[in-house]
């Protein structure tokens, strides 16, 4: 059976703390069930990858060939690492 | 036709802005709105396509899905027509999947969810042009070898590809095989059980199993048993600590990568397009708010300045028609009603044409552009302290042109509460009907000589700003005091930028004109009519305005004079507020009625001008007009509003609520005004 909590070690970072331009792979969503369903399905799934586009309050991603907006609340809620594997 | 020699019924699904209405217009021959963001369908609508062999077929165009997970009353029309809970259409006999050729990844999520339906599917891979400039190599063939469902490329904005899409709707489409993403072994075991429970009334294995990932997520039909075997999962798979959703959409998902890397599809380039080159100016915390401050203003000039030529004709073709009747026919009260009352009402209405003309222009450019998506996301800032998200803003920003639609697209918002404080909001924002009476007010307050374009434009503007502004601290007070809770993350997909087609604008502006007209013909007209009778008769003099003040008209207006005088309105004006509760426009020709001016614009403002109370002081002086344009900013004259907020929310509660509200707000405004002004010596 599948732990999520298990399967992660080390550190993250959160969409909000790398800079724009870096690609990343999301390694965990911390956010209420049904935002972090909507996110999936919007291409934020665990290990998906995500370039962050534009910071700020609010940023933009790319993410599963579209751009898609987050407030800065909910990108900290996504954990990422980065593709190289740097934390 | 289907097995039981019906005509077959087709239901057309995909992600938000994936061209679903394109592709349905381009099939049906019909006009369903398009334009580039997420959310322009939010309801269902119904149009014939033919086959290539003649067959008509039904096509249902439904709002925009991520999932088969409905959250937003949109995705849950969407839901219950695919589950054959709709009213109005029955469950379809299959489905046209439009999925986006260059986002195909998260498009497919939805069409392996769709597969699940038990229902036959047919794939129109759309936007091929797009993909391939962003250097996606697209392989329909593959695709359909591998998901087991037929791929058709189409271009549906160009036209391309439809004669295949008829011929492939012509045929006898075939189900979708067995499920072929895999499924974890905890959640295969949750699923075959609750699929078992459920199998003996469902005929295919795929529905069986679609229906109880369903029941699994938090669907509520389905059978007793199944229901409670669900329920049991859910809470097994929560003492386990297993995350069992994200489970099935990292399957899905996986899947869906493998099929692409065997099908040689990639991504393309993520950057460097000339839409970030465009974003990285207009979302740009300032220079951004500075361009959208810059967009505004151009609109608001432009109404002055562009629509005063064509006014102009339609004031003078309508004073010569007058001219004419009047020369015409014998004087009487026929040649009176025409004049005084049909064309001085419906006249009065119909010049402000061109300036609602182009407001229409101009939202029909930011829809076709995709900067209404940039517009939400720069304003999510500012919608964010007040409980609200930038999503609810595209409802906002569509009640500009007029707050029905305005209130209809609150149904993408998915929390409940942010969607009836948009709702609540949404008459605020200026509609397109306030033009009239902000143009006429602003030329009765101050002489046009003294005022140039950009000053009447800025005047316009900070009318604009002020129901903006209040719409946004009353959100704050109904969002965070009244409903509670809070308040929701944005999450939006912003389209890449696309030249505006003339043709979709020109649409939406030939639509918006024959909505005017027809309102103008109808219920304007018969409330011009009505409004002439009432304020011609009792005839007690041949003195206009002694007749006018013994009238039934007049009489009323006597009568509510005591409750509007601290506002600074006297009992003609009272007249004109108790007819435009139906429609805020109805005061402009209300008052060309009163004032007996015919249908010219001019002439009803040197009327205003010169109005005067008993004593020789002026009416219409500059702190009594602003203080009837705040009234109009805040009243709800709008019938049609409360009407679809009553059906929006389902009762008469908070239409009366909103009724409520916005009056007191408006007397309040007006009163302050006149409070304000006269302390300041105006």
């Amino acid at each position: 059976m599948v732990k999520y909590e298990q399967q992660l070690e080390g550190n993250f970072l959160n969409l909000t703390q790398v800079g724009p331009g870096t690609e990343v792979r999301v390694s965990r969503l911390e956010c209420p069930p049904t935002t972090c369903q909507r996110l999936r399905e919007m291409g934020f799934c665990e290990n998906a990858l995500v370039t962050k586009i534009r910071g700020g309050a609010d940023l933009v991603c790319w993410v599963c060939g579209t751009r898609v907006a987050l407030s800065a609340r909910l990108a900290k809620q996504i954990l990422v690492e980065h593709v190289d594997g740097r934390s | 036709m289907n097995q039981d020699g019906k005509k077959r019924w087709v239901a057309v699904v995909g992600n938000p802005n994936a061209g679903k209405s394109t592709l349905f217009n381009a099939l049906t021959g019909l006009r369903q709105r398009v334009g580039n963001y997420p959310g322009v369908t939010v309801e269902k609508r119904t149009g014939t396509a033919f086959t290539l062999h003649g067959e008509a077929i039904e096509l249902i165009d439904l709002p925009g899905l991520y999932s088969l997970n409905p959250r937003s009353p949109d995705e849950k029309i969407a839901w219950q027509v695919l589950h054959g809970e709709s009213s109005g259409v029955p469950r379809p006999d299959a489905v046209l999947c439009v999925v986006d050729a260059s986002n195909l990844e998260r498009n497919l999520f939805l069409v392996t969810q769709v597969m699940e339906l038990g229902l036959p599917v047919l794939v129109a891979l759309n936007m091929v042009d797009v993909a391939e400039g962003r250097g996606i190599r697209l392989h329909p063939q593959e695709l359909s070898q591998k998901l087991g469902v037929k791929f058709i490329p189409t271009q549906a904005h160009r036209g391309k590809g439809l004669v295949e899409l008829r011929a492939a709707l012509g045929q006898s489409l075939a189900h979708p095989g067995p499920r072929q993403w895999t499924m974890p072994p905890p959640l295969a075991a949750a699923v075959g059980q609750i699929a078992a429970a459920w199998r003996e009334s469902l005929p295919a294995e795929s529905r069986a199993e679609g229906k109880a990932l369903e029941l699994l997520t938090g669907s509520n039909s389905g059978p007793e048993g199944a229901k409670k075997l669900a329920a049991a999962w859910r809470e097994r798979f929560r003492k386990e600590a297993y995350d069992w959703s994200a489970a099935v959409v990292h399957a899905r998902y996986s899947y869906l990568q493998t099929v692409l890397k065997e099908a040689g599809i990639g991504s393309g380039i993520s950057g460097g397009s000339w839409t970030d080159w465009i974003d990285a100016l207009v979302l740009h915390p300032v220079a951004g708010w500075g361009i959208l401050a810059g967009m505004m203003m151009s609109l608001f000039v432009s109404i002055f300045s562009i629509a005063s030529y064509p006014m102009e004709w339609i004031d003078a073709g309508f004073t010569g028609l007058g001219q004419w009747l009047q020369g015409w026919m014998p004087p009487g009260i026929v040649c009176d009603l025409l004049v005084d009352g049909v064309l001085a009402g419906v006249g009065g209405v119909v010049i402000f044409l061109p300036q609602i003309l182009i407001l229409f222009f101009f939202l029909g450019l930011l829809e076709d552009s995709g900067y209404l998506a940039r517009a939400a996301f720069l304003l999510d800032r500012v919608m964010h302290p007040v409980g609200l998200s930038g999503k609810s803003f595209i409802p906002l920003l569509s009640s500009y042109a007029c707050a029905i639609p305005g209130i209809m697209a609150t149904r993408t918002v998915e929390d409940p509460k942010d969607r009836l404080t948009t709702i609540l909001i949404a008459p605020l924002m200026s509609c397109s009907a306030r033009i009239p009476v902000y143009t006429t007010l602003l030329a009765a307050a101050v002489p046009v000589a003294l005022v140039p374009v950009w000053g009447k434009a800025a005047a316009m503007l900070g009318l604009y700003l002020l129901g903006t502004g209040s719409a946004f601290l009353l959100a704050w007070v109904f969002r965070k005091k009244m409903l509670g809770g809070g308040s929701p993350p944005l999450i939006l997909e912003l389209p890449p930028y696309r030249c505006p087609a003339f043709q979709t604008v020109a649409l939406r502006m030939w639509e918006r004109a024959l909505i005017f007209l027809r309102r103008a013909g109808t219920v304007i007209l018969a409330l011009s009519i009505l409004l002439w009778f009432v304020s011609s008769f009792p005839k007690s003099s041949e003195d206009e305005s002694i007749n006018l003040a013994g009238s039934f008209a007049g009489q009323l207006g006597h009568w509510i004079e005591p409750v509007i005088r601290p506002l600074g309105f006297d009992w003609r004006i009272g007249i004109g507020l108790v007819a435009s509760f139906a429609a805020r426009e109805v005061f402009v020709s209300t008052m060309s009625i009163v004032y007996h001016v015919g249908g010219e614009e001019e002439g009803l403002i040197q009327a205003m001008r010169t109005a005067t109370w008993p004593d020789g002081a002026l009416i219409y002086t500059p702190v009594t007009c602003l203080s009837l344009m705040v009234f109009y900013v805040y009243a709800l004259q709008c019938l049609s509003t409360v009407a679809v907020a009553k059906r929006e929310t389902g009762g008469w509660k908070w239409p009366v609520f909103m009724m409520i509200y916005m009056t007191g707000l408006a007397y309040l405004g007006a009163w302050l005004v006149q409070i304000v002004g006269r302390a300041l010596g105006f």
